[in-house]
């Protein structure tokens, strides 16, 4: 089987999947719907790996493979096929992709046994890795931007699975506006593209590149460029285009890991990699990249610093790091970006479905400030928050360490300006550090809350009644939610089987690219990245070293800091928000910046939202009303006005006399037709 | 060899045939006439070739000889999924009246009456090739949906139809003036009037009088879109409208409007289109971003709707007026597409009206799709049909009709218009939020679609998903024919605008010389002189057709003899001529031998790069 098959096959088996769910959505009972979910996911792996092994078999220079079905547009000099392209870049994510997938599925298949939509929620959640691998197995531009609006639709149906909650179903239209937002940037700019190559084939269009634009660039190549960067921001929640994410936590945790951590998010970076021939065209474009990059990864790792939901936490951290991964990825260290994009993947799912464990036990509460003393309760779940904990602040020998050092490795080689970045990287290190261990100390030490001595006692804590954890709103419990069955890691065995694979994962998935010592991770994708400028920038072994002791350093300070304010005074008995609040109250205006997220909803609100919503109803209230309906029309009112008069006093006899002389005048039309033809 | 006149006048006569029967079947023998239109529409898109004669299935005969007024009928690439779209429309709407209060009405032989005679009066419109068929038909359309309103509506019925007929009336009547105008002035003196719309557009309308012609026209399809500032009409007709009447006027007739502009005001008044194409761009750009912001703000469900389908047609609009091909077959593409989504959009509202008690307040909405998963399935891909979600066939019409804008009219234009994408999410997505998701209202009592109601609805989705598979099909049989529409008036615009479109498409498709009206024509100039170069553009390429000159605005005749303008003597085979008239270098230019297309020495890299 070619990889090409292979991959048709890998795509194909998630959307049948969703379908045969979603038809025989009366039909499943127990977890049938969950087996038959996870089961197709599963096999989506399955044949990626068969696509991998056929890959491995071929040349280094045979393998880029595009595969096409049939003409799905071709008009206007544009031929748009149903077309695949399978390389080395898509495979990696393609094998991420099915691969975390298919553990989250697992995972979910214990986690929402007790929700109402059970089967919906599996019917979903295929949908979205069909529309995921569409994304990225997209042969051309035009079936690119089909998968990253269905990935778009299928996060939004996902992020408002609880369609009761309003919370649920206004954070979900948010995301997709925003979304659509971005989609708007990547047609627009596709289109910019599309007028100077001619073609939106992705082979092709990287083919002629440099002919096209020119070795430097142009005004029109950096323009179009910069508005796809406008949808690659959207999808990957980068400033100012990230108020989306956090809103998005409320969904169930599962859809956090999957779609809010481990794949849909990413799409950005994967594009800005899959661009690489033309973003390095354009240096503007590269800079705009790395700029928004470096400061997402800061506004992000300071909001995380503060908030107290567990899931926000986690989701800022998320827009963090994929800070790292799109400014790395505009400044030519693909392998590094790539590479990081797959660990974020394992530790960040990890770390949602611990944290999904927690909440389970807190029955739904999100709340930090609530939580506490779990470690004794949930041991495993304790030791995959931990784990996922130190790949996350990068210490040694996990899997963040060695991916996130080599994108800043790979920065600072650069030297110049790049120098900034290089220190925006540590410091956000730094952060990411003290705020993952926040967690971890906050939920996990200090005396056991009421939830955890239940569980220690051998029993699941029930709320008395649900609450929506934003607005303390009583729930509409029809819907779901962890009901009287809910499960935590601790019990359930495929629970517990998901985050053993992803906790061997965090831990040993650096071994995909130690620097220098053994890289198989970027000598497959050699052949994707084989035309770029940079390639190869292996940063100097003095810069490697420098950089693993620095993050290590960095790592443990952040924990190290983290403990003093958080986890000393727990182990000594103290309320975590003592020592907290003394910290609140000397940063006093920098608490409240990042507690309140800079600002970015408000400003948004303030600049878009509000604006747009007065301009509706002005146009209601009084440019409807007045001109069209008074002033352009007035004559024409004024004579419906009185002919109505007229015709209600004439109605029903001189209506059916008209109806009548209608209908002769067209029946003798009518037979003077078919007997002239 | 389907007559079209069968077609045509089918539904009219099986309403009359409804008059006969007992009031309790009038409905079935609608819904019988439809049905049986649906399946010779199958037949005539199965037919349709692409790449044939651009007139096909003609009918040709003398109707009002004195004033040269011909019944002319064909099928051609611009009608043929409208035709289908038609169809599909009104059988809809049929098997909804059917089971429907209007189904059981007591005037129900009324109902079905009039749509019967709708229908026909619609592919009539269509399928006309006279102008004065094509007015008569136009205006006979909407008489109709005046009865059905009027006498079937809600509310204040009687006002608002009388409101409709005053701003239709004024369109309609200035349309009549411009087209007997448009005939009289394109007759030359001493040959008798024609009112074939070939016949006319070969024998041109002078440069002069094409401005207030081509006013007149717009104004009446402006109208009846309709687009801002003028859709007074819209938010009280609308309102009154029985839902199953009103699904088909805005899913099928709304089109005719942007189908008058391809069919006849654009090659009739090339010039006209030309000088005043930007007033109506800028009223679709308006249009979109006006009536998003009212859609959104609205709290009546229908309402939301209407303004969706403003902001919808301004998108097609801007395609049309774009004078490009393909934003032409994408926004005929489009036409279609919104069609099938407001066929169900406008059931979903009235299947959740009947669940809220008759209102049709998006307050009074709330929760539906509780304990109702398969509509609310159904109801969310009618949504992002109606958004042009990605994976849509109307996101491919948006795509084409984006970028047509951005090439054939301005970046600006396809910039702003763009935003109307984001709005379209915003009260698309609101409509079913409010309606269908959140807590359950006290107000709507949350069930299940009925059999009827599911199988209905299912009708418009599985529409959406075959499009969304496959559009293509929709787009090749318009792409020649679009070309043809748009060729004259793309000329008149300049030179500049023909060398865009020849290089983003060195072969641009269908064009033809504008003189055949018959049967027998194939439609296209024989292959075999193919690959004559045109310096500086485009190359025609081996398609077979010849392309247009982009300097001259002519279609390259590859069937004359090519003379090399130094010698005189007739230039040897192997190599190509550059027409004299481009003003070419006059040297020959090398073939290719693989590709066979001429080399342009100047420009290695040449146009589009395929």
């Amino acid at each position: 089987m070619s990889p090409a098959e292979a991959a048709w096959i890998v795509l194909v088996l998630p959307l049948i999947g969703s379908i045969v769910l979603g038809l025989g959505f009366k039909r499943w009972s127990g977890i049938g719907a969950g087996v038959v979910g996870t089961a197709s996911v599963g096999l989506a792996f399955v044949f990626t790996l068969v696509s991998l092994v056929s890959m491995l078999g071929r040349e280094e220079g045979q393998r880029q493979i595009a595969s096409s079905l049939y003409d799905y547009v071709k008009v206007g000099g544009v031929d748009v096929r149903m077309e695949i392209l399978v390389d080395p870049l898509s495979l990696v994510m393609l094998l991420v992709v099915t691969g975390v997938s298919t553990l989250i599925h697992l995972y979910s298949v214990a986690y929402m046994r007790g929700d109402q939509g059970y089967t919906r929620f599996f019917s979903y959640l295929n949908f979205f890795v069909f529309s995921m691998l569409v994304l990225v197995l997209a042969g051309n531009f035009v079936i690119l931007i089909v998968g990253w609006g269905l990935v778009g639709a299928a996060s939004y149906m996902l992020i408002s699975f609880w369609y009761r909650r309003g919370t649920a179903t206004t954070a979900g239209i948010k995301a997709f506006v925003i979304n659509v937002v971005g989609d708007i940037g990547l047609v627009l700019g596709v289109i910019l593209l599309l007028r100077h190559t001619g073609t939106v084939d992705f082979l092709e269009t990287f083919a002629t590149a440099k002919e096209t634009f020119g070795e430097s660039g142009d005004g029109s190549l950096t323009a179009g460029l910069l508005l796809v960067m406008v949808g690659a921001f959207a999808k990957s929640a980068q400033i100012p285009l990230h108020t989306w994410l956090p809103d998005a936590m409320e969904g169930p945790t599962p859809v956090s890991s999957l779609i809010h951590a481990a794949t849909m998010v990413t799409a950005g970076v994967y594009l800005l990699a899959r661009l690489h021939p033309l973003m390095e065209l354009s240096q503007t474009a590269q800079t705009v990249g790395m700029v928004i990059g470096a400061l997402t990864l800061l506004v992000a790792g300071t909001i995380g610093l503060v908030q107290t939901d567990l899931k926000r936490v986690i989701a800022y951290s998320t827009m963090s790091q994929i800070g790292y991964m799109i400014m790395g990825v505009s400044a030519g260290a693909y392998f590094a970006s790539m590479f990081h994009l797959a660990t974020h993947a394992f530790f960040k799912a990890l770390l949602f479905m611990a944290a999904g464990s927690v909440i389970a036990a807190m029955a739904s509460e999100q709340n930090l400030d609530k939580m506490g003393g779990f470690k004794k309760a949930m041991p495993f779940t304790y030791g995959a928050f931990v784990i996922g904990g130190l790949a996350l602040a990068g210490i040694p020998p996990f899997s963040g360490f060695f991916s996130k050092d080599e994108i800043l490795a790979v920065i600072g080689e650069q030297g110049g300006a790049y120098w900034l970045l290089y220190v925006a990287g540590y410091v956000g290190a730094f952060l990411t550090a003290v705020y993952t261990w926040r967690m971890i100390f906050r939920a996990f030490w200090g005396p056991p809350v009421e939830q955890a001595k239940e569980l220690e006692g051998g029993h699941l804590y029930h709320a008395p009644d649900h609450r929506n954890p934003a607005t303390g709103e009583l729930e509409d419990t029809g819907v779901g939610f962890p009901g009287p069955e809910h499960h935590i890691a601790e019990r359930a065995p495929a629970m517990k089987m998901a985050m053993g694979a992803l906790a061997l994962l965090a831990i040993f998935g650096g071994l995909l690219g130690i620097p220098k010592v053994l890289t198989p991770l970027e000598h497959f994708l050699e052949p994707s990245f084989e035309s770029a400028l940079h390639h190869p920038v292996h940063p100097g072994g003095g810069l490697i070293v420098v950089g693993l002791v620095l993050g290590t350093i960095v790592g443990v300070a952040g924990i190290y800091v983290a403990y003093l304010i958080w986890g000393k005074p727990l182990q000594q008995g103290e309320a975590a928000t003592v020592n907290s609040s003394r910290w609140q109250e000397r940063f006093a205006p920098l608490h409240k910046l990042f507690l309140n997220k800079w600002y970015f909803d408000e400003l948004i609100d303030l600049v878009i939202v509000r604006p747009v919503r007065w301009l509706g109803r002005f146009a209601h209230d009084t440019f409807e009303r007045l001109i069209i309906g008074g002033g352009i029309v007035g004559g024409t009112t004024g004579a419906v006005r009185g002919a109505s008069a007229v015709v209600r006093r004439l109605q029903g006899g001189y209506m059916r006399t008209y109806s009548a002389m209608v209908l002769t005048g067209l029946a003798v039309l009518l037979v003077s037709f078919l007997i002239a033809s | 060899m389907l007559h079209l006149s069968i077609l045509l006048w089918l539904p009219a006569a099986l309403g009359l045939v409804a008059l006969l029967v007992p009031a309790r079947s009038a409905r079935w023998v609608g819904l019988l006439g439809a049905a049986l239109a649906l399946a010779l529409s199958i037949v005539l898109v199965l037919d349709f070739d692409a790449s044939g004669a651009p007139f096909q299935h003609v009918t040709d005969t003398a109707w009002i000889s004195a004033l040269g007024v011909r019944y002319q009928l064909a099928i051609t690439g611009l009608n043929v999924w409208l035709v289908l779209l038609t169809t599909v429309g009104f059988t809809f709407t049929a098997a909804w009246i059917a089971f429907s209060d209007l189904g059981v009405h007591e005037r129900a032989k009324h109902v079905v009456l009039h749509l019967g005679i709708a229908q026909s009066a619609v592919l009539g419109a269509l399928l006309a090739q006279d102008l004065i068929l094509f007015v008569a038909f136009f205006d006979l359309m909407l008489i109709p949906f005046f009865f059905l309103t009027a006498q079937f509506g809600n509310g204040d019925r009687v006002p608002a139809t009388i409101k409709m007929i005053v701003y239709t009336l004024v369109g309609s009547l200035l349309m009549l003036v411009a087209a007997i105008a448009v005939g009289v002035l394109a007759t030359p003196s001493g040959e008798s009037v024609s009112y074939n719309l070939a016949e006319i557009a070969q024998r041109g309308v002078p440069e002069g009088s094409q401005g207030w012609l081509f006013a007149c026209f717009a104004a009446a399809f402006l109208v009846k879109m309709p687009a801002f500032p003028i859709h007074g009409w819209l938010a009280d007709g609308y309102r009154a409208m029985p839902l199953p009447i009103l699904a088909v006027f805005s899913g099928v007739l709304s089109k005719i409007a942007v189908y008058g502009f391809l069919q006849v005001a654009i090659p009739l008044l090339p010039q006209g289109t030309a000088d005043l194409r930007w007033i109506v761009l800028i009223m679709a750009v308006v249009s979109i971003l006006y009536a998003s912001t009212l859609a959104f703000t609205t709290f009546n469900a229908r309402l939301v709707l209407a303004y969706s389908s403003i902001a919808q047609l301004g998108f097609i609009t801007l395609g049309v007026l774009s004078l490009r091909p393909d934003a032409a077959s994408g926004s005929l593409l489009q036409s279609v597409n919104h069609g099938v989504a407001v066929f169900g959009a406008f059931l979903a509202v009235a299947i959740l009206s009947r669940r809220a008690g008759g209102s049709e307040d998006l307050r009074d909405f709330g929760g539906a799709a509780t304990k109702a998963p398969i509509f609310a399935v159904f109801f969310v891909i009618v949504s992002y049909a109606v958004l042009a979600m990605p994976g849509t066939a109307n996101f491919v019409g948006e795509f084409l009709i984006l970028r047509g804008a951005w090439e054939g009219a301005a970046p600006a234009l396809a910039i702003v218009a763009s935003i109307g994408v984001a709005l379209a999410a915003v009260y698309a997505l609101r409509l079913f939020i409010r309606s269908s998701h959140n807590r359950v209202a006290p107000t709507l009592e949350p069930r299940e679609g009925s059999r009827v109601e599911l199988a209905l609805m299912a009708v418009p989705v599985l529409l959406i998903v075959a499009l969304a598979v496959h559009p293509q099909q929709t787009v090749d049989a318009a792409d020649h024919a679009t070309s043809r529409a748009v060729q004259a008036a793309a000329v008149s615009v300049g030179p500049e605008h023909v060398q865009k479109i020849v290089e983003s498409d060195p072969e641009v498709r269908g064009i033809v010389p504008p003189s055949v009206f018959s049967e027998s024509d194939p439609g296209r100039v024989s292959a075999a002189a193919g690959g004559a170069g045109a310096a500086g553009g485009g190359a025609t390429g081996g398609a077979g057709e010849p392309a247009i000159d982009p300097n001259t605005g002519q279609p390259v005749d590859p069937g004359a003899v090519q003379v090399d303008p130094s010698t005189g003597q007739p230039v040897d085979p192997g190599a190509v001529q550059v027409d004299p008239s481009t003003g070419g270098e006059g040297g020959t230019i090398e073939i290719n031998p693989e590709t066979g297309q001429p080399v342009d020495p100047s420009t290695p890299n040449e146009g589009a790069g395929r």
